[in-house]
């Protein structure tokens, strides 16, 4: 079946709200979810991992562990970036606006690819990002330059072991001042895959203009948790509604 | 009204920034937003203008009704930009079925306005899915679904009189003022329907907010009259009157809204922040342009505006007892406001901003229904100078975090913008005596009361106010223990309150800002929230049912389809009853 963005997003909200998630939560969550799957990133495919996960337990945050002027470590705690990635790049757009480049990693934390929307929607209060990852046996490299509509986003064979749920995003004023700071930190293996703007730009177009296709069991699934901040008709209620 | 900017002789009145904008403090009250009417801004009036003015053709390639009007009708309209189908089922209903309300499941009519033109496959698919409106699928073809139901008093008096071969009185008209009521007009996306952003890209016509939507209750209003002519010649084809123009053009569609609006209100603060500052600017600019008085043409037709606002307000029955005591109470201080210009015209042609002494004078005479009355009024006077504002109604929504502000500067914020809300108490029962929540029946908001009804636990997050006033007792509470700390590591430790901190954040930045009312508070009147939105809509003659619900009228007054392209005086707000030439 097909449903539009905005539906998408009433009903994501909505969903998340159903997990517990609070107001701020449940939108960042629901935006990065439609901004992945709009922009041909499976973000259903991601949604439904991570649904897994948080219909188990309750939202958790990540905590700040270690931090200096330029550097942060926050600690997942084995949340999703659905939750915590929204913080992580909060605490890097004030370390950069009170310098030049920051870098901050988040470990034990899941669902990464989602870090997308935010860094996109960050980038336009003109700083850039670069964030990588380990996503199973290769790497996935995001760069999205100051004010920036979509970000570059490559695969790249792995030239070091890196931590299996970590995040690592840097953000600076341009990509050139991250790319100077941190060069030794950003050197990458053989390119393997590049997921081009215009791919990007051409799946967003096409969603908006035919809708968003989606498995009806994940819709179903969707309604199930919308269902947990429904209250049940009474009599008494219905006079609460104007009768 | 900001007077001592008024006086400022360096103002420069060309710039928004430095207009003499009434304070948030005033506009943002939950009664005076409640109190607006109509303006020149509102979407019908903007739609209507747009349609006359560049003479959108409509036709109707398929009328396939039955003798009893049942069946299907497609109309094409061919706008500036695009073609259209608005296309109708007309179902038989059972009285008893009949249902204003959300819950509903049956209507006598369900619509759907479709890009393009729509082919036989197409109407099949709309025929199967629009008739169940909520429990159908369309899709992104759709820009918006509609229903209506027939109004009980007046549709068969008005075919039964047709048919006779005479015209419906117009006092019995004027009793409803419309043949059919719409109860819901979905767009935006909803059931599969064409987003917003896919709207306002590509459909230039409909690229102001609601405007598709207003549009689907206009040709609703085309076909209940069309309905009732065919109808009347189908029993007498050699007798039947068609309805008389000055009739057909007095006669609206009636509207139903409940709670369901009022969330919107709360939930789009940024759009609803630009609706009304530029309705403020309006009337800022009309206030500006009487710098060096008015003349007395102006003032006559402000005169005349005002007589028929009495007009208008007489001819509105409602049972709302409060209501009807409100339109007395303004018909009354508009007569006076009416006497008072009279009395005061020679000195106030040739006064300094003449318009800024009316709406000092009313604010200091006469009740807030009233003040906005005169508002609007001043608004219509001066149409080369607001008209151009209407392509500033829409605004990209999206809240944001600014991290790097240190927390005592958020304090800071929440102490000047946010002070309303940290006046109210708490603690005591009756401010935190509602709650707001979605019922199973079709996620209806309902509003609660604590400890009386089930449902707390899923409150929906509209308490602002209260949610501010958490977030400010934490805040002052973490920056004593980290006073140099920015607004990112308060929401590392606090990350629940993101939500409110990024509202907080994005609001200060506007003129308007929030609506100022603890919408939990045990008499909280919801109407209020309604009555603003419906304004913005642009209807007239409020009916409130409850405290909760309210019937109006849209389009009452407006042109036809066959005034498209025709001279056009944009004049039609207030109704009042036409005078026929025979009675």
């Amino acid at each position: 079946m097909k449903v539009s963005k905005n539906e998408l997003m009433a009903s994501l909200k909505k969903a998340f709200e159903g997990l517990g998630f609070q107001p701020g939560d449940y939108y960042d969550a629901a935006d990065m979810v439609v901004w992945l799957e709009t922009h041909g990133f499976d973000g259903f495919d991601r949604l439904q991992k991570a649904l897994a996960y948080l219909n188990t337990t309750a939202p958790n945050h990540a905590v700040l562990v270690q931090e200096d002027e330029q550097n942060a470590v926050l600690d997942g705690e084995d949340s999703s970036i659905l939750l915590c990635g929204s913080e992580a790049v909060d605490l890097l757009i004030a370390q950069v606006m009170q310098g030049s480049a920051a870098r901050l990693q988040l470990n034990n934390c899941y669902n990464r690819t989602f870090i997308l929307q935010r860094l996109v929607k960050a980038a336009q209060r003109n700083i850039a990002f670069v964030a990588f990852w380990r996503q199973e046996d290769y790497c996935v490299k995001v760069s999205v330059a100051a004010g920036a509509k979509l970000p570059e986003y490559s695969t790249f064979a792995m030239t070091e072991l890196l931590e299996p749920q970590t995040l690592t995003i840097f953000a600076g004023k341009e990509l050139k001042i991250i790319g100077e700071q941190f060069s030794a930190q950003l050197v990458m293996g053989p390119l393997l895959t590049t997921f081009t703007e215009a791919e990007m730009a051409a799946c967003y177009l096409e969603s908006l203009e035919r809708g968003i296709e989606i498995d009806e069991e994940l819709w179903q699934m969707l309604d199930d948790l919308v269902a947990r901040i429904l209250v049940e008709s009474t009599e008494s209620s219905r006079a609460g509604a104007g009768d | 009204m900001d007077l001592n900017q008024r006086d400022n002789g360096q103002q420069n009145y060309s710039d928004l920034q430095l207009l003499p904008m009434r304070p948030a403090k005033q506009v943002m009250q939950l009664e005076r937003l409640g109190s607006f009417h109509q303006s020149r801004l509102s979407f019908m009036r903007t739609l209507v203008r747009r349609m006359v003015s560049e003479n959108w053709q409509i036709t109707s390639p398929m009328f396939d009704l039955d003798e009893q009007g049942y069946g299907t009708v497609v109309y094409k309209v061919d706008a500036k930009y695009g073609t259209f189908s608005y296309v109708l089922f007309s179902h038989h209903l059972d009285p008893e079925s009949r249902n204003d309300r959300v819950i509903a499941n049956q209507w006598d009519l369900t619509m759907a306005l479709c890009e393009g033109t729509v082919d036989a496959e197409q109407l099949e698919f709309l025929r199967n899915n629009v008739p169940k409106q909520e429990a159908g699928r369309v899709d992104s073809r759709v820009l918006v679904l509609s229903r209506a139901n027939r109004s009980a008093r007046t549709f068969d008096y008005v075919v039964d009189e047709l048919a006779a071969g005479r015209q419906p009185c117009v006092d019995t008209l004027a009793e409803v003022g419309y043949l059919y009521r719409t109860t819901a007009a979905y767009g935006s996306g909803k059931l599969g329907m064409a987003d917003w952003e896919k709207v306002r890209t590509k459909h230039r016509d409909f690229a102001r907010p609601f405007a598709a939507e207003m549009f689907t209750c206009f040709m609703l209003r085309h076909f209940s009259m069309e309905q009732a002519d065919y109808l009347a010649a189908q029993r007498a084809p050699e007798t039947a009157a068609k309805l008389n123009t000055e009739i057909r053009r007095y006669m609206g569609i009636g509207n139903s809204t409940g709670l369901g609006m009022a969330p919107f209100l709360i939930n789009h603060p940024l759009l609803i922040n630009q609706w009304i500052e530029m309705r403020e600017t309006a009337l800022a600019r009309v206030v500006a342009a009487s710098e060096v008085g008015v003349d007395g043409a102006t003032l006559a037709r402000l005169e005349t505006a005002i007589k028929r606002v009495i007009q208008h307000l007489g001819e509105i029955i409602t049972a709302d007892e409060r209501q009807n005591k409100s339109n007395v109470l303004v018909g009354d201080e508009l007569k006076h406001l009416h006497q008072w210009l009279r009395d005061q015209s020679p000195i106030l042609a040739c006064n300094h901003y003449v318009w800024a002494d009316l709406i000092k004078y009313a604010e200091q005479n006469c009740r807030v229904e009233t003040q906005e009355v005169i508002n609007t009024l001043l608004i219509e006077l001066y149409p080369e100078l607001v008209d151009g504002l209407e392509e500033l109604m829409d605004v990209e929504e999206s809240m944001q975090v600014m991290p790097e502000m240190s927390v005592s500067q958020l304090q800071q914020i929440i102490e000047e913008k946010y002070d309303w809300a940290l006046a109210i108490d708490f603690s005591q029962f009756e401010s935190m005596g509602a709650f707001w929540y979605r019922s199973q029946e079709k996620m209806e908001p309902r509003l609660g009361q604590t400890n009386i009804d089930m449902g707390m636990e899923k409150e929906m997050p509209l308490a602002i106010g209260r949610r501010v006033r958490e977030c400010y007792d934490l805040l002052c509470a973490y920056s004593q223990e980290h006073p140099q700390q920015n607004v990112a590591h308060f929401i590392v430790q606090y990350p629940t309150y993101s939500g409110i901190v990024s509202r907080i954040q994005t609001m200060a930045q506007s003129r308007y800002g929030e609506i100022r009312e603890n919408l939990v508070h045990s008499d909280v009147l919801p109407i209020h929230l309604l009555r603003c939105k419906l304004s913005f809509f642009g209807v007239s003659k409020f009916d409130p049912r409850s405290r909760l619900w309210v019937r109006n009228t849209m389009f009452q007054g407006a042109p036809l389809i066959s005034d498209f392209g025709k001279p056009f005086v944009d004049d039609w707000q207030f109704p009042i009853k036409p005078v026929l030439a025979y009675s």
